[in-house]
């Protein structure tokens, strides 16, 4: 079962269209909400005026931040975020009031009909001038969100020992997740007083602690309950939030259920990106190629709330420097606050900015060497044992060059290289092959606790339930969770039933991110799993005359490991357990093994294990009209152990086709705070005829932290595309594009194309 | 979406009754690719139209046929029936070809060729290819039909000359020759459902080797699209090659900045027009 790639759980009920979304959520009385929104990026609210609102016929509730019962902010790092605006808007995005009504349109007409006056603040939309002495201040206390650092050796030293310094400068867009459903909840009331929140939700738990603090509830009376999701990318969390808070807020209020979803326009005004990075990298290098020194400096669009910012850029420090052997080391990134709209976790957590920079950069360094880029790397990447920019000794097996090998020569890396070069000369359409290699810390490191729970029931009639806390979000979540347990139990998948998420069904296990499912929750599977098959190997020991440690499960039977014929059936020895009064529900608690970080000297064990990556992509470009095609990409993975390949392919599929929208087309532009692409004719993603072909090359070193040797896939996959396309592009072209997307109008301009604006405030 | 009153006539007679009475406030609605779009971003509380006529299901204004030398293409063809036309393919394969781009497989079989002109997007991908196909409009009202070249009916974006009580029944071209040269090339951000960026649809008429008739309408270049006669001017008497390919992508920038003066856009519009044009003009010398 393991290693296999039996069909999705979750599949048929996807595909026949049975599966139960957030919109498809209809419960008798229910009303539909709408938010009035800011109408500025920065102002004072002076008066919010509800009364002609109140009065349409229809409307059940017009409620403020003066309604609230509760603490009128929550945040998971940083306690800032209003899901109804007190006294200030801070982006567009804000809300100021939120209405309740029997349909759509009668409360869309009441935000309407909703007046306020403002006292507009001057505003900055900048992160590094939000930096500066002056800036306007968004939050009180200044605009530093947070400020994190690694330090290692000695840069002054590394820059002399040099042969050749070089500086560099790139910027990252700000990109939304496009899922496909956008965010959307069902507020009740169960007649016990608990405040249910159904809806498209990534992580209950997060989300419950929010609505309760909102609401002045206990934890216990709120209950977050995840409806079929159609995506996530990391993008369901803070923005429902949000949702939850304002809906669960109406529906106290009126005690009726209440729905309240985003159009894809308010989703892409209202809901976080992922941060723009400016990135400034100062490199020492000998002349054979040896790194002496990096000195990086990051700032980080935070947007108008913190989010998951301390977070995303943590990661971002850890990894500044990428996969490499790099002696002296000084990072320094920054959060800054601004009025455009917040950012906080997309798929990739801080690693598609820095992989954009740091390896473009390895391709321009080995340029400026005349070395080849993949032997430049390979002569600098860390190996088994060595040390990264924090100080942390690898434990386990570095694959970063085994990675970089097996996409390359699956690739024909070298005959392209030239190859290309040579028939460039004569060809209208560049042809161009690129590679980028990264590494990264699994799970959620030292930014907090990292333990998680699962339950196994089996079930009088041998059928097994099972419970975690992490979410299904089409990553393959439940298959891959079904899959551990029926193979500890030796029975088919079919058997298993992943339940709902849902907060009152479990304790909280943390957030469903950092690529932390498989390893961490997949790890609580297998132990209760394994718990249950004890108590039934135990059951069976005395029918089957053997001590419970010789007996094993599989093929639905309870045996003797070492004579497969003195077995009996999975259900009867169930039957037999329970006529034995045994409890055949088994809870498993799963804690990260330890690690430690030092905030203030820069240094640590940040994450218990990594992965290693590299993905190759072979680009045509027409240097006239800037139109880059994505022919194929190589991408190949270390996940420690498949265990479900198909899963990992899609996983890798998904991670690729967002990379290459990130790298090539996707922006969502703002100006002065406002959002120009609110609709998904501005905002392009990809589409299947975009991506080329992309080949997945699975690579398997067990680690001894994973469910038999399983590390993660999810995110490793979304942040490798984009470098290697803008190498690809330099081979090509010969441009080097460092700021991201590479559109049409920077290929062929060099600089993004900009609408004159008039320049208010 | 703002409420309004549908309606769905039975036949052209009774569509063009229906306008001649209704026709200032009514929309007309054929695929509705691009109409549903407009209609639900009116705000609530704003007027809309009060009536939306179908015109989808009317046999009027189906059907693709030759009338001697000359193609009629009825508006209400959708541009999975142009581009699969034989008779298109075999007679303006640049048609087919700006058919075959248009939205994605979805939008084509749905959207149709008379709602890729009556909408008047300065970056429909047909319109330029009729134009260099010197195709005319066929606009019927109830009292009468009046006739008028494509390139004429367009008054600014999104707006044509046409009547309230009008309807474009059907466009019409003569037949281009099977020694014409033809050729549609398009630019988008995408390689499906995208919109024009810019796009470009020639037609040369050889004689001897040497170039006796050009035409060249480029695509989301100027507010309508048109033909660009000075850089046709420059093929004509010429034996095609690279350098003139060329010089006529420079003079159709040099025509596109002077028609629409110096935007923000044009430090991108102004060279990748002008690759556009010479690639057109080089894919149709190819065949």
């Amino acid at each position: 079962m393991i290693g296999l790639s039996p069909l999705r759980v979750d599949g048929r009920e996807k595909v026949t269209g049975a599966a139960r979304y957030g919109q498809d959520l209809k419960l008798a009385g229910m009303l539909y909400a709408k938010v009035k929104h800011a109408e500025y990026p920065h102002a004072e609210i002076l008066k919010i005026d509800t009364a002609r609102a109140k009065k349409i016929k229809g409307v059940a509730a017009v409620l403020t931040a003066a309604d609230v019962p509760g603490n009128t902010a929550f945040g998971a790092v940083i306690v800032d975020n209003q899901p109804l605006a007190e006294d200030r808007v801070r982006y567009l995005g804000d809300a100021v009031a939120v209405v309740a009504a029997e349909t759509a349109e009668i409360a869309e007409k009441a935000a309407a009909a909703i007046k306020v006056k403002y006292r507009e603040l001057p505003a900055v939309f900048d992160p590094r001038e939000a930096l500066e002495p002056g800036a306007p201040e968004i939050h009180e206390g200044g605009n530093q969100i947070n400020h994190h650092k690694t330090r290692k050796g000695d840069v002054a030293e590394g820059f002399r020992q040099a042969d050749l310094v070089i500086e560099r400068s790139y910027s990252t867009q700000r990109v939304d997740h496009t899922y496909i459903e956008t965010e959307v909840v069902v507020a009740s009331l169960d007649h016990d007083g608990t405040l249910t929140v159904e809806g498209s939700h990534q992580n209950i738990f997060s989300i419950r602690a929010a609505v309760a603090s909102f609401l002045g509830l206990p934890l216990s009376r709120v209950r977050i309950v995840q409806a079929a999701l159609g995506g996530s990318f990391g993008g369901k969390d803070d923005c429902m939030s949000v949702l939850s808070c304002r809906a669960g807020l109406l529906a106290l209020k009126t005690g009726r259920p209440v729905m309240l979803s985003n159009s894809r326009e308010s989703s892409l005004i209202e809901s976080y990106k992922r941060h723009p990075y400016f990135l400034d990298y100062k490199v020492g290098v000998k002349r054979d190629g040896t790194l002496t020194a990096m000195e990086i400096k990051v700032v980080a669009d935070g947007g108008a709330y913190a989010s998951m910012t301390p977070f995303v850029t943590w990661r971002s420090v850890v990894h500044a420097t990428g996969p490499y052997r790099v002696p002296n080391v000084k990072t320094d990134i920054y959060g800054a606050y601004t009025n455009n709209t917040y950012t906080g976790a997309f798929r990739g957590f801080g690693s598609p900015q820095i992989t954009f920079a740091y390896e473009s950069l390895m391709d321009e360094i080995a340029g400026e060497l005349k070395l080849e880029p993949l032997e430049f790397r390979m002569n600098n990447i860390l190996r088994d044992g060595e040390i990264t920019a924090t100080g942390q000794k690898l434990d386990h097996t570095v694959s970063v060059g085994q990675a970089l090998q097996a996409a390359t020569s699956a690739a024909g890396w070298e005959e392209k290289r030239r190859r290309f070069s040579e028939e460039n000369r004569t060809r209208l359409l560049k042809r161009g092959i690129g590679l980028a290699c990264s590494y990264r810390g699994v799970a959620l490191g030292a930014e907090g606790v990292d333990a998680t729970g699962a339950i196994v029931r089996i079930q009088s009639d041998g059928s097994i339930d099972l419970t975690t806390g992490l979410v299904e979000m089409g990553q393959g979540l439940k298959t891959v969770f079904s899959q551990i347990a029926a193979h500890e139990l030796g029975v088919p998948v079919e058997r298993v039933q992943y339940r709902r998420t849902d907060t009152s069904t479990i304790v909280d296990g943390g957030p469903t991110v950092a690529s932390r499912s498989t390893i961490m929750g997949g790890a609580a599977v297998r132990k209760a799993a394994i718990a249950a098959r004890e108590k039934l190997c135990a059951a069976a020991a005395g029918e089957l005359g053997a001590d419970p440690a010789e007996l094993t499960a599989v093929g639905e039977k309870i045996m003797v490991a070492s004579d497969p014929d003195r077995a009996i059936d999975f259900t009867g020895a169930v039957a037999l357990a329970l006529a034995a009064g045994m409890n055949l529900s088994s809870f498993a608690w799963h804690v990260s093994p330890p690690i430690w970080w030092d905030e203030e000297a820069g240094k640590g064990n940040a994450y218990f294990t990594y992965v290693y990556a590299c993905q190759v992509a072979e680009i045509e470009v027409d240097p006239e009209t800037g139109k880059i095609n994505v022919l194929e990409v190589w991408a190949a993975h270390d996940v420690g152990k498949a265990i479900n390949p198909e899963a990992v392919r899609g996983q890798i599929c998904g991670g690729v086709a967002t990379a290459i929208g990130y790298g090539t087309l996707e922006e969502v532009e703002l100006v002065e705070g406002v959002t120009k692409t609110v609709n998904l004719d501005e905002y392009l993603i990809p589409t299947a005829m975009d991506v080329g072909k992309i080949h997945s090359i699975i690579l398997e070193n067990p680690d001894k932290y994973g469910p038999y040797g399983a590390k993660c896939i999810a995110e490793p996959t979304a942040e490798l595309c984009a470098p290697a396309i803008a190498n690809a592009v330099a081979h090509a072209a010969g441009k080097r594009i460092r700021d991201l997307p590479l559109n049409l109008e920077r290929i062929v301009l060099g600089h993004k194309l900009v609408k004159k604006q008039r320049r208010a405030r | 979406m703002i409420p309004f009153n549908f309606i769905r006539p039975a036949s052209l007679a009774e569509a063009l009754d229906f306008l001649a009475e209704n026709g200032e406030r009514t929309e007309i609605i054929a695929g509705g690719t691009d109409l549903l779009v407009e209609l639900r971003g009116i705000p609530a509380g704003k007027k809309g139209p009060k009536w939306v006529v179908d015109i989808s299901g009317l046999p009027e204004l189906k059907g693709i046929r030759e009338e001697g030398e000359e193609i009629i293409v009825g508006s209400g063809s959708t541009h999975w029936e142009v581009h699969t036309s034989e008779l298109i393919r075999e007679t303006a394969p640049l048609l087919a070809a700006a058919s075959a781009t248009v939205g994605a497989a979805q939008h084509r079989n749905i959207a149709t060729i008379g709602g890729n002109i009556m909408n008047a997007s300065p970056a429909a991908d047909t319109v330029p290819a009729l134009i260099a196909l010197e195709a005319s409009a066929v606009l019927r009202s109830r009292e009468g039909e009046r006739v008028r070249p494509l390139s004429g009916i367009f008054v600014k974006p999104y707006q044509t000359d046409a009547a309230p009580g009008e309807i474009l029944t059907a466009v019409r071209f003569r037949r281009l020759p099977a020694e014409a040269k033809s050729a549609f090339v398009k630019l988008g951000r995408r390689n499906a459902l995208a919109i024009s960026r810019m796009n470009a649809a020639v037609v040369l008429f050889l004689r001897d080797g040497v170039i006796s008739e050009a035409r060249i309408a480029p695509g989301s270049a100027t507010p309508m699209p048109e033909r660009f006669a000075a850089a046709e001017k420059i093929l004509i008497g010429q034996k095609p090659s690279e350098e003139l390919f060329r010089a006529a992508g420079a003079a159709v920038a040099a025509e596109m900045v002077d028609r629409s003066g110096r935007r923000w856009s044009t430090p991108y519009k102004e060279p990748v027009i002008a690759a556009l044009t010479a690639r057109a003009l080089r894919e149709a010398l190819a065949g």
